[in-house]
């Protein structure tokens, strides 16, 4: 008897439909599902897509800067392609309200200085349609079968392993394993008992706006740093009741992204109106802070909101954390599993990364032909044992941030947030992310040059406003650029690939002492950034001139070869 | 047929979606905490319960099944290709 769904009042159904083998099905066209839908496809593996919107991402709400990191140790693909951004992003500037109304307000401003910015970007601003529409659509080219407008309603089980999907239109998908990147409610994973559903004090609904603003304007003010304000819970600014973030705003192209969050539930339980609340802080905020009223006010317009939930607190509780991300036949990944960043409130380069190793797992059973849990349980290890995953979803400086909040002290609310969005954060970043730098550079020493490469396309694509073309970005091309530079360039690489191999191995299991390092030098690390940013002004025609090659080059200089 | 509201804008609502969230009566306590996370206002109370308003400026968020600490709110996604949709989330 092959399987039956085990949805109820389903048999009729089951019996009219004719059953469709695959080797994946793929839940979820999001930020991570086609990452995995590629990766399988790519690996010859009979692989569908399915994703409930019409086009994907267009039932995705998000910031949206993706940090850098995600770009660095994510998929190839991505790395190496031309994805649709809105902004290349070089910091965060943080507005400390202490009183809005006397204008005593602090800024802490952690920012990737010129020249190096802002070519060298700390992330990348998008939207999710195009994004994800974009990713969607390499999976297909790698051989995936995308199917839209198709929600999945329960999933096939025979002797307790899930072997496929039922859809709302009743079809019967069968695949040898399912990979399971229906985003943060996890509505299948919770119905089908793999892991529980989050308790509303993990979760934060964010409200979001988006303004049409001239670029110029955002230009400006903005210029390519995001702006985040925190305030005392009495002025009513941001964040309401001190439990979620503060107000966030993204500058896009020629739009502002605005987010304002709050916890659905507070420690004891208790439901806040977040109906009213959130239109008084949206007043409040929009006709109160200077910057916005006097600058952004007169020239915006808004022209969206919407609102999603996200999991702003799940990877602090220990119970939360470690619930089963695989069961037999199915693997969790990306807000599914968990994995959104408790620290930065990204979850994105976490959705790329366990889609990746999602995929990994999932040929290696097919070969194995082995789909246990027992066998899928690799995938959780490398879970816990990647680097960034781990330092992302268990960090504590935003909850800390939010005892800050509630404690009144100007002192340590300052300090909290220079310790999470401001220079502060290298203190915990560093060791994660130069151990992932080491880990890539051993694992391929020629990644520096797809790197290098990546930084001015990802520009070039940026300031020639995108449009999709197979590999080559479109652009005005004013000026053939010598490649006598790159070539240049990777000849030195390559030279020296043997030796970087060798600093990488060695130095890697010393990246443990970085954070401490960082630590102790903070000081000075703080002083430099600060120094460097007064002297920008020296720096303008450099950075002038490196904006105008990358603008003018020809862009196959920043292709990769496949 | 796309739908739009005023209060919401550049958000759009495809198709037809049904009830696809429903309230369990023996349930609900009328607590109302559905209702004060719902920024859509789909949820209404009548006669200390609460029932659906009406689901078509819902957003597919899932905060009401979040708070519903009584498990009173079966919440499903509507049909494939219906509901809520944008260009700019
Ligand atoms: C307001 C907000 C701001 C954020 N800001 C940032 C940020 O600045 N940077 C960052 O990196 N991250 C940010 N995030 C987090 C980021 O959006 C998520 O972590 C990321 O989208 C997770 O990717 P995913 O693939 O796991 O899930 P999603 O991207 O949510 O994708 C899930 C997909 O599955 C589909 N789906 C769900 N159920 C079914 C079903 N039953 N059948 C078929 N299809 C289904 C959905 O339609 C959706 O397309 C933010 C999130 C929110 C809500
Ligand atoms: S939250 Fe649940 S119990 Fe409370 S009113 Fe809504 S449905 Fe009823
Ligand atoms: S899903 Fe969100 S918008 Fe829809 S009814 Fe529930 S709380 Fe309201």
């Amino acid at each position: 008897m092959p399987g039956r769904p085990v949805a109820p009042g389903t048999e009729a159904i089951w019996d009219k439909i004719m059953q469709q083998e695959y080797d994946v099905v793929v839940i979820g066209a999001g930020f991570g599902g086609p990452v995995a839908a590629k990766k399988c496809a790519g690996a010859g593996l009979k692989t569908l897509l399915l994703e409930r919107s019409e086009n994907p991402g267009e039932k995705v709400v998000s910031g949206l800067t993706i940090p850098i990191y995600g770009f660095l140790f994510g998929p190839p693909f991505i790395r190496d392609g031309n994805p649709p951004i809105e902004r290349p992003v070089d910091g965060i500037r943080n507005y400390v309200i202490y009183d809005v109304k006397d204008g005593d307000i602090e800024t802490v401003e952690l920012r990737i200085p010129r020249p190096l910015s802002p070519i060298f970007a700390f992330g990348y601003n998008a939207y999710c349609k195009p994004f994800c529409t974009w990713e969607a659509e390499q999976a297909v080219k790698a051989g995936a079968e995308l199917r839209t407008c198709t929600t999945v309603t329960d999933f096939i089980k025979e002797d307790g392993f899930i072997k496929g999907v039922l859809t709302d239109s009743g079809e019967i998908l069968r695949s040898k394993i399912v990979i399971n990147s229906e985003g943060s409610q996890g509505i299948l994973a919770v119905k089908a008992g793999v892991r529980g559903k989050y308790p509303p004090q993990a979760i934060s609904l964010a409200d979001t706006y988006d303004y049409d603003c001239p670029k110029e304007v955002i230009d400006r003010v903005f210029g390519h740093t995001l702006r985040f304000c925190w305030g005392f819970d009495e002025l009513k600014i941001a964040p309401p009741l001190g439990h979620g973030n503060g107000l966030m705003s993204w500058p896009y192209r020629n739009s502002i992204h605005w987010m304002q969050d709050q916890c659905l539930a507070m420690g004891d339980g208790q439901v806040p109106n977040l109906k009213r609340l959130f239109d008084e802080y949206h007043e409040n905020i929009t006709t109160q802070l200077p910057w916005w009223r006097d600058e952004i006010a007169p020239s915006a317009k808004i022209r969206a909101r919407m609102w999603e939930g996200f999991e702003i607190f799940v990877g602090l509780d220990d119970r939360l954390r470690n619930m089963p991300n695989y069961t037999d036949g199915m693997i969790l990944v990306g807000d599914a599993a968990g994995l959104e960043s408790t620290g930065l409130c990204d979850g994105v380069p976490t959705a790329w990364f366990s889609a990746d190793i999602a995929a990994d797992v999932a040929i290696e059973a097919i070969r194995a032909m082995d789909f246990s849990a027992k066998f899928l349980e690799r995938y959780n290890r490398r879970i816990k044992a990647h680097t960034i995953i781990q330092w992302a979803i268990a960090n504590k400086g935003r909850w800390n941030l939010r005892k800050a909040q509630e404690s009144h002290d100007r002192k340590e609310l300052r300090a909290r947030i220079n310790h999470q969005f401001g220079p502060g954060i290298l203190t915990h970043a560093g060791t994660p992310l130069v151990k992932s730098l080491l880990d890539a550079i051993r694992k391929d020493p020629l990644v520096i040059m797809k790197w290098a490469r990546m930084f001015p396309r990802y520009y070039y694509n940026w300031e020639h406003e995108y449009s999709s073309e197979d590999g080559l970005p479109v652009g005005k091309q004013k000026k053939r650029s010598s490649t006598i530079g790159w070539v240049l360039f990777d000849s030195l690489v390559i030279l020296f690939s043997p030796i970087n191999w060798v600093i990488a191995f060695l130095l890697e299991p010393l990246a443990g002492a970085i954070n401490p390092l960082i630590k102790v030098f903070r000081p000075v690390v703080e002083l430099g950034l600060g120094v460097s940013i007064r002297m920008e002004p020296l720096f303008s025609p450099v950075t002038r001139w490196m904006i105008d090659s990358v603008k003018q080059a020809n862009p196959s200089t920043f292709s990769v070869s496949k | 047929m796309a739908r739009t509201s005023e209060r919401f804008p550049g958000v759009e609502w495809i198709g037809d979606t049904g009830i696809f969230i429903k309230i369990d009566e023996k349930r609900c306590t009328g607590c109302g905490n559905c209702l004060k996370v719902c920024l859509g206002g789909c949820f209404e109370i009548e006669k200390k319960l609460a029932r659906i308003r009406s689901l078509d400026e819902c957003m597919e968020c899932a905060s009401c099944w979040y708070v519903c600490g009584e498990e009173a709110i079966d919440f499903a996604w509507p049909p494939g290709g219906t509901g809520y949709r944008s260009d700019l989330g």
